[in-house]
């Protein structure tokens, strides 16, 4: 097994991408998706792979300098081969036609791959489609392994868009596709990674925005509403949840602490960085929500188990967050406690699509909080941007 | 609408400018003012900035270069495809981004969505007249470099994306040329990717140029001359 060494995708994919399997990273033009390949890379080198990098774009000393900022002493290691530029330059000049320089990419890949005892064969790919075509350069690139199946990755500017991988991935070319992609409104918005294909895995497809360090990929979720009925739990819910956090709380008149402006959260869960935002339940908030709901990724609706009688208002701040439009999860909190409500009266009464997951928790807990989030970001990656 | 101004007297008379997401392409004979011409459309107004793609000069020599000819550099970012195969270890600063060579298409992307995104997000040079969203001229000097790596199709597509995003962002895309090292195939599908083409001529005369593509400006030839990042056309 190797690993891509990107917290969160390394666990989304079990116990690692199997030996032999051949693994594609589609970058859209303008998409800061590089460090994918060489975290991968920077995994293998770590794990004692000998590796050979195929870089037709750069000189071998280019590489190693940038692969250094990336994965520090690993760019020096004994186990990696880099063939770079010159050898592309070499063979250009040496085979005029796209049929003979295939055949010297066949025996030059072949022989390096025999000679070091290659584990895992790195591939820029799109000058070698450039110049041998998808076919071509497909070929080029399938290179046996000396004993053990060849683990090949391929990093590969898109230009073709949604076509060329649905082409990759229905013809079994690769065994696990990742594309990455920019959503864009004036400016990228975020990027996002969607899993297009695992060959031998039941996964579904989804996407995860991130964010790119100097030296490492973060799956991040940009925002997550937290809303509900006053007192149904919400500001509890933020702060058992995170890992830190404010809370803007005022007491009423009753005694009673109230969210004015907002709860902010963030916490680390499965590899990905999470922001929390609570809204306040007062009606006299409604007007602010939407501005809250911009951007934000899905909803967990808090309701109190012991008041059925807040239903209505919660149905209100459904509409008002625009939770149709958004993965949401329900969270009847106060479980714990002696309660009358049950599933199906939630789901009745919220009028709740058959998806939407409903689960009665205590937001004291954090294990319980945690668990929410959990489901949300599960049904929140499997929603196509 | 915001408009981007040319110095070019019968462009800036007619709408004030350019309009944004306009992608103008020089064809320049070697030997001529284009890239200087290129310069001059790019040199960035109060208020904007300037993002130039470096296929032929290292970033040190066009910032000298911007310096002499009283260029802004504080809004001008560069994106060096040459410096790196001399300095592998160079580091990008916020000012200059570094790609392995011209040939990586990847690394061009990168930088400009990097650029792009400090300069909406503020991190760029501040500038005090604050406009949203910020103006932004983006100058690929050349082409001529570009095609010499890649082939015609694939830098087509990869320009295609380029331009739509440079429209997405209402920026203004500059791209220079040498009509007479290609073919008429190449030219005409460079031709197709932009919205105004500025042809230049020279002669024992001087320097001419003719607009295509904005109704209401005349496609005669018309003499110019360029110094100090400006273009001066005789009408």
């Amino acid at each position: 097994m190797i690993r891509t060494g990107i917290s969160g995708i390394d666990e989304m994919l079990g116990p690692g991408i199997p030996e032999g399997t051949r693994v594609l990273f589609s970058l859209e033009p303008g998409v800061d998706g590089r460090l994918f390949m060489l975290s991968t890379l920077r995994s293998a080198l770590l794990d004692g792979r000998r590796c050979l990098v195929v870089v037709p774009t750069s000189n071998e000393s280019v590489f190693r300098c940038d692969l250094g900022a990336v994965g520090g002493a690993v760019a020096a290691a004994g186990q990696l081969t880099v063939i770079d530029s010159n050898a592309r330059e070499t063979i250009n000049h040496e085979a005029r036609s796209a049929r003979k320089r295939k055949s010297c990419w066949i025996s030059l890949l072949n022989d390096r791959v025999k000679e070091e005892r290659i584990d895992v064969l790195f591939v820029y790919f799109d000058l070698l489609y450039e110049d041998l075509g998808l076919e071509g350069g497909l070929e080029a690139i399938s290179v046996p392994g000396t004993g053990a199946p060849l683990t090949t990755v391929v990093e590969h500017l898109n230009l073709e868009g949604e076509a060329l991988i649905s082409r990759l991935a229905s013809g079994n070319i690769f065994d696990l596709i990742f594309s990455l992609q920019s959503a864009y409104t004036t400016v990228p918005f975020f990027n996002f990674f969607t899993l297009e294909h695992v060959a031998w895995a039941r996964m579904p497809r989804r996407s995860i925005p991130y964010t790119s360090t100097d030296s490492h990929v973060k799956l991040y979720i940009p925002k997550i509403i937290v809303t509900g009925p006053p007192y149904s739990g919400k500001s509890t819910f933020v702060a058992n949840a995170s890992d830190r956090g404010i809370s803007v709380d005022r007491g009423d008149l009753n005694g009673f602490r109230t969210t004015v402006a907002m709860d902010l959260g963030w916490l680390h869960l499965k590899g990905f960085d999470i922001s929390l935002c609570g809204t306040p339940g007062q009606p006299r908030f409604d007007p602010i929500i939407p501005q809250l709901v911009r951007s934000a990724m899905g909803i967990v609706l808090v309701i109190d188990a012991t008041r059925p009688e807040d239903l209505g208002r919660a149905r209100d701040l459904m509409e008002i967050a625009f939770a149709s439009k958004l993965p949401l999860v329900v969270a009847v909190n106060k479980a714990d406690l002696p309660h009358r409500l049950d599933e199906q009266a939630v789901r009745v009464s919220l009028k709740l699509r058959e998806d939407v997951p409903v689960v009665f928790i205590s937001a004291l807990r954090r294990s319980d909080a945690h668990m929410v989030v959990e489901i949300l970001v599960e049904r929140m990656t499997v929603q196509h941007f | 609408m915001y408009a981007y101004k040319t110095g070019i007297g019968p462009i800036d008379a007619l709408k004030g400018g350019l309009e944004p997401g306009t992608g103008i392409l020089v064809l320049a004979p070697a030997q001529s003012s284009g890239e200087q011409l290129g310069y001059a459309l790019t040199r960035p107004r109060p208020g904007e900035y300037a993002v130039i793609l470096s296929t032929t000069m290292r970033s040190v020599d066009v910032r000298d270069f911007l310096a002499g000819t009283g260029f802004n550099r504080d809004f001008i970012g560069i994106i060096d495809s040459v410096t790196k195969l001399s300095t592998p270890g160079i580091a990008d600063s916020m000012e200059v981004k570094y790609v392995a060579s011209p040939s990586d298409l990847t690394g061009i992307g990168i930088k400009f969505s990097s650029l792009m995104e400090s300069i909406f997000q503020g991190e760029f040079s501040s500038s005090t007249q604050a406009l949203f969203p910020p103006p932004v001229r983006f100058y690929v000097d050349s082409l001529t470099t570009m095609l010499m790596y890649r082939k015609l199709e694939v830098l087509y597509q990869f320009l295609h994306v380029l331009n739509t995003r440079l429209k997405k962002m209402e920026s203004l895309g500059i791209y220079i040329l040498n009509g007479q090292s290609f073919d008429e195939r190449t030219i005409s599908l460079m031709r197709q990717l932009m919205n105004v083409v500025i042809e230049v001529k020279t002669g024992p005369e001087g320097e001419f140029l003719r607009i295509h593509g904005i109704p209401g400006v005349t496609r005669e030839w018309m003499e110019f001359t360029v110094g100090q990042g400006s273009v001066e056309v005789k009408v």
